[in-house]
């Protein structure tokens, strides 16, 4: 038998900027491992969170540079080397010719490499999440701001960080199973 | 909602606007001395330097125009927070109406289907001329479309600014569906108009080349010369009230990515053209190719590919870079600049088969500008700077978020 472990504190809040504020005054206090949720994205909530960076862009270009060489190589080889064709007495190798796919080429896996990047990295599809044990939860999809601290978190104490969200006066406090 | 909120703050221009047109008229009017000197001693070359100088700042209150347009049938507040910005800079119409005077008395010097034709000496091109002087390209059908070009320009303007000025005062009624009725047809008209405009005043300088894509390529031209144009003003009254309470990162963000749009489009259609006339390889397309990279105006050219497009490109690809004014409003200015030197790159090698640059194309286009920047200052001095109650005004004058709640 396995010990129900405990994934975070979660509080209730009713307005966006009640949301913002709390997340702001949290990562003040120390907490980095907190998230939120909210019905819309609102502006700015991802900066209080102290959340500054994250790695899709650089998979991005990472995706883009590797179709751009694989558009532009690709024409070079079929061009130049595996099948020379003289069209209207061009040099084999015609770069401008090749521009309009090699740009193609750049968009197309950048555009994979977003999707796919972002999947990977934010771990979705994710059929189970703690958060959704709480049933006042499924009101986030509709008019209700949540923020949570996880449990992961080096400064948790179940009713030190209880005790500090009571202090933001949210509408209502839940501990999260794992 | 934006009646309560609109007089908390003071949204007239700040006093300083009033001292930078003082200033442009100043430098403006030496200039024009220097240029009106230039005019009889070299007469040559102060025309071609005026066509260049006048497609400059045109494109500036043409592009202008397009943002409003544009902005008046997608909304937004990226759109209202520099709508009298585009507002001013559009209202410059009727002062270019009659700057464009210069070019008409030049017609003869600047533009070889105006000259008498005998004096020629090659003979495909004479007879081509000979052909499309009875029809198209004569004095006065030229002159009576420059009437009609601005005479459209005119009206959108008076228009839009007609309607945007009710809208100051309390009680004003709602004209967004108004903009849209006029902004529609008007992106349209300008599009056809600024293609013929292109054609008349750039492309006849060389008068035996065609391109299709060359209106669509002084239109992306100007558009994006307003936009950096819009990100310049914006980010000097940003020192001031009420710009400093009003444009927020998210806004300059948005304005960032119009100008990293523009320049690709840019890049796209001047790629295009070439890229068609390079596989086609026909003797009648060629030429201008021909010119323009051949004898330094190639160093021009490949000027262009890299400080243009390929550099602020990477820049603009940032998202921290384009959300601080501070810093995007250089790349603003130098793009400016870089528009001066397309326009300079696609007009003046018709003229000579080396590259050269004259006094003249540094004064001349100094001379328009600093009238023009007086008559763009004293319109945005006029006028509050942000038309409080209109609908819109609530997405300038409430954070983002606070509007959702």
């Amino acid at each position: 038998m396995k010990r129900e472990r405990i994934y975070g504190i979660m509080a209730e809040f009713d307005s966006a900027q009640a949301l913002i504020d709390a997340a702001k005054r949290t990562h003040e206090a120390g907490y980095n491992k907190i998230d939120a949720y909210s019905p819309f994205p609102i502006e700015g909530l991802a900066e209080e969170l102290g959340f500054h960076r994250d790695e899709v862009p650089l998979v991005v270009l990472i995706g883009g540079i590797i179709g751009g060489l694989t558009g532009y190589l690709m024409q070079y080889w079929m061009s130049a080397v595996d099948y020379p064709l003289n069209i209207g007495g061009k040099p084999y190798h015609s770069w401008p010719a090749f521009i309009v796919i090699t740009f193609e080429m750049t968009i197309l896996f950048a555009g994979i490499f977003a999707v796919f990047g972002m999947l990977a990295l934010n771990g979705l599809p994710m059929p189970y999440h703690p958060v959704f044990n709480v049933p006042r939860f499924a009101l986030a999809s509709k008019d209700r701001f949540f923020l949570i601290v996880f449990s992961s978190d080096p400064k948790y104490d179940p009713a030190g960080t209880r005790g500090f969200l009571a202090g933001l006066q949210p509408r209502s406090i839940s501990e999260v199973p794992s | 909602m934006s009646a309560a909120t609109a007089p908390l703050l003071d949204l007239t221009a700040p006093e300083v606007v009033r001292k930078i047109s003082q200033r442009s008229l100043v430098i403006g009017a030496v200039f024009a001395v220097i240029a009106a000197v230039l005019a009889f001693i070299r007469p040559d070359e102060f025309y071609r330097a005026y066509l260049l100088g006048f497609m400059c700042w045109l494109g500036v209150a043409l592009g202008s125009m397009a943002i409003l347009m544009i902005r008046h049938l997608t909304g937004g507040g990226w759109g209202t927070v520099i709508r009298r910005i585009l507002g001013a800079a559009m209202r410059t119409l009727p002062l270019l109406a009659i700057l464009f005077i210069p070019v008409i008395l030049g017609i003869h010097r600047l533009y070889i289907w105006a000259q008498p034709l005998g004096n020629i000496e090659d003979k495909h091109l004479r007879e081509h001329l000979e052909k499309i002087t009875q029809t198209y390209l004569t004095v006065n059908g030229f002159i009576i479309r420059a009437i009609f070009y601005f005479a459209i320009w005119n009206l959108l303007s008076y228009l839009l600014s007609k309607w945007s000025k009710q809208t100051d005062h309390a009680g004003a009624p709602d004209n967004s569906e108004r903009f849209k009725a006029v902004a529609g047809p008007g992106l349209i008209l300008y599009g056809f108009t600024i293609s013929f405009a292109a054609i008349d005043w750039v492309m006849s300088l060389d008068p035996s080349w065609i391109s299709t894509i060359f209106g669509l390529l002084i239109l992306i031209g100007e558009v994006l010369s307003a936009m950096c144009f819009a990100v310049v003003v914006e980010r000097i009254l940003f020192n001031y009230k009420p710009m400093s309470e009003m444009l927020t990162p998210d806004f300059v963000h948005d304005h960032g990515k119009w100008m990293l749009t523009f320049i690709m489009v840019w890049a796209y259609f001047s790629f295009s053209q070439w890229l068609i006339i390079w596989a086609g390889n026909l003797p009648s397309e060629i030429t201008f190719y021909l010119r323009r990279l051949h004898g330094g105006w190639e160093s021009i050219g490949l000027f262009l590919v890299v400080f243009a497009f390929v550099i602020p490109f990477a820049m603009l690809l940032s998202r921290p870079f384009k959300r601080d004014i501070r810093r995007l409003v250089w790349l603003a200015a130098w793009l400016l600049l870089m528009r001066y030197l397309d326009l300079f790159w696609i007009i003046e090698p018709n003229f000579s088969k080396t590259l050269v640059l004259t006094l003249a194309d540094v004064v001349v286009p100094i001379a328009i500008g600093g009238i023009w920047l007086w008559y763009f200052f004293r319109n945005l001095s006029l006028l509050p700077l942000l038309p409080a109650y209109d609908p819109d005004a609530h997405e300038v004058l409430q954070p983002a978020h606070e509007t959702h709640a």
